[in-house]
């Protein structure tokens, strides 16, 4: 994809795969940004999950510590809740959703693209954080409890910092859901100033069909945020390294 | 400081009975070792007094405040862990201070607390430090200092030692006789371990299915097992047993009584009872005689017989217990 969108913009495939063109141009990713605003949808699509990122990550967290702290079948009750929330497929959801939508007036608007981070973006996602804070030894939130400390502060001063890396891991997950995410903002989205990423692709790929290397380049500027997401969280999640007896076993 | 005070308390889990009309008493002050076998109760008692469990009936006090039914912070009670319970995020002096910063205490009282609980325990050199860094010993101690620093009406103390090697274990057994001297604290120590128990109690409660079986000084517990389990658990290695028909060759035991006799109490003699060597245990300067009556005798090392030599055996009626057969109650010579 990167080799693809360093060729000069309008030329044809290569016949043969190729790791470096000749000649190296850039002139491609100056034709997209030309074609279509994607500075501008790059913006957006930053804004829409800079405030899902984090709004999915403190929901989620607040859900599976909720589901921790609650009480026997009650927590079986949220759990299969959850499983079965988890089952039900994206796609059957887009009308009635589409449908709520409109009638609160927040079409062609950032709310229905965010809105799912108010339940914590995923069911998936609040059952990690609820298997993580599982892990946690039941004797840390006694001992909590015998300072007297309520469930919120057990929250921020205890679970969140000992699952750290379920925290990037989840925020990597949800930032990489968000930045694709390209059926929401098209049934949502209608003024082109509000467009994300993947709808200023699609602009593109409208604009100039066959132009190739100008499609790549593209591709490479909405993928390279992803890549270096990745880059900065994995070594939060992959070096994790605090010695044995973490967690005092 | 104040006494715990345990009446009638009742506690079940589906059908298990945890708790099953268990009365208790700790003076103030007092340093009272609960022991009993795995599962027979003890950590669900110190989480019942510490309120991360409620009581199913009875009452709790401490002091004389009625708290069986208040929420645990206001209980005024540290526990010590098995675990410790440490937090692994924060650095000792933060765990250290955790309760009173949570309390909302002025910074200067917290200094000046930690500053007092580390000197205690002695782990002002291991201040910023986290727990993971730290060795069993050096943990536990910080679990005290940890214990110590919002000085509470009562310890409570859950296997806090289990955890440790045996030599640490030891060390740390003298460390918690000093503290316990030094704060004159009100202590409730769970253990399964009958040695920690008896060389660690002002007092020791024997606990069985939920239940108290004798509370009293470890001597006494030792010295004069008022039932069957008691005397069995006590000791090691434990308290040989013989029905009125087998101990009769020994001492004229009444029928429906089972006669009790310690292991250094079973003497070697020429004269005696006559038994075969079957195996020989030598532990240090102890030597465990295990003969073919289904009998165990502790002889100093120096002297102990060789595995399949015939030995005498004899006991003497005042090193001797008596137990109903039935009841498993203790029963008085006549």
């Amino acid at each position: 994809m990167v080799s693809g969108s360093l060729r000069e913009p309008g030329s044809a495939p290569p016949r043969t795969p190729e790791l470096l063109p000749t000649p190296l141009s850039t002139a491609s990713y100056g034709r997209a940004f030309d074609l279509v605003d994607l500075a501008r949808h790059t913006l957006n699509s930053l804004i829409v999950a800079g405030l899902t990122v984090p709004l999915a990550v403190l929901v989620a967290s607040w859900a599976g510590f909720a589901f921790l702290l609650v009480a026997g079948r009650a927590r079986s009750i949220l759990i299969g809740l959850s499983f079965a929330a988890l089952m039900v497929p994206l796609t059957a959801l887009l009308v009635p959703r589409f449908v709520l939508f409109r009638w609160l007036e927040l079409t062609d608007t950032w709310v229905p693209l965010i809105a799912p981070a108010l339940l914590g973006l995923s069911p998936f996602y609040v059952l990690l954080y609820y298997w993580s804070f599982r892990r946690l030894p039941p004797e840390l939130l006694e001992a909590a409890r015998l300072e007297g400390m309520q469930p919120f502060a057990m929250w921020r001063r205890l679970g969140m910092p000992l699952v750290r890396p379920v925290t990037v891991a989840i925020a990597l997950l949800a930032f990489i859901t968000t930045w694709g995410n390209f059926l929401d903002p098209l049934i949502y989205l209608f003024n082109p100033d509000l467009y994300t990423l993947p709808l200023g692709l699609r602009s593109l790929e409208a604009l100039d069909r066959t132009n190739y290397p100008v499609l790549l380049a593209g591709a490479v500027v909405a993928t390279a945020p992803v890549v270096v997401a990745f880059v900065i969280a994995q070594r939060y999640f992959l070096h994790e390294d605090r010695g044995a007896g973490w967690l005092g076993r | 400081m104040s006494g715990i005070v345990l009446e009638d308390v009742r506690k079940r889990f589906g059908e298990t009975r945890a708790l099953d009309g268990f009365d208790l008493t700790a003076a103030e002050g007092e340093l009272l070792v609960v022991v009993g076998p795995s599962g027979c109760g003890k950590s669900t008692l110190l989480r019942c007094i510490a309120g991360l469990e409620a009581v199913d009936d009875g009452l709790i006090r401490i002091g004389d405040q009625d708290v069986t039914r208040i929420r645990p912070a206001a209980r005024n009670v540290s526990m010590v862990f098995q675990s410790y319970a440490l937090f692994p995020h924060l650095t000792v002096r933060e765990n250290i201070a955790f309760g009173l910063v949570v309390r909302e205490e002025p910074k200067e009282v917290v200094r000046a607390r930690v500053a007092e609980a580390t000197q205690l325990v002695g782990v002002e050199a291991l201040l910023e430090r986290r727990p993971y860094e730290l060795s069993g010993g050096e943990r536990q101690r910080v679990a005290l200092a940890r214990a110590l620093v919002r000085r509470p009406d009562a310890f409570l103390l859950d296997e806090p030692l289990s955890n440790l090697d045996a030599g640490t274990r030891v060390e740390m057994r003298t460390e918690l006789r000093r503290l316990h001297r030094e704060i004159g604290a009100t202590m409730l120590h769970v253990t399964h371990d009958q040695v920690e128990a008896l060389t660690l109690g002002d007092r020791i409660a024997v606990m069985d299915a939920g239940r108290v079986r004798q509370v009293g000084p470890p001597d006494e517990l030792y010295l004069r097992p008022q039932d069957r389990f008691v005397a069995a658990f006590l000791g090691t290695p434990a308290m040989n047993f013989l029905p009125a028909d087998a101990a009769r060759p020994f001492l004229p035991v009444p029928d429906g009584t089972v006669l009790g006799v310690r292991p250094e109490h079973l003497r070697l003699v020429a004269d005696g009872v006559p038994a075969r060597v079957e195996i020989v245990e030598v532990a240090g300067s102890d030597a465990f005689v295990h003969v073919d009556r289904g009998l165990v005798s502790k002889v100093p090392s120096d002297g102990r017989p060789a595995e399949g030599m015939q030995v005498g055996l004899a006991i003497d009626r005042a090193d001797a217990h008596l137990f109903d057969e039935a009841s498993g109650a203790r029963v008085e010579w006549t």
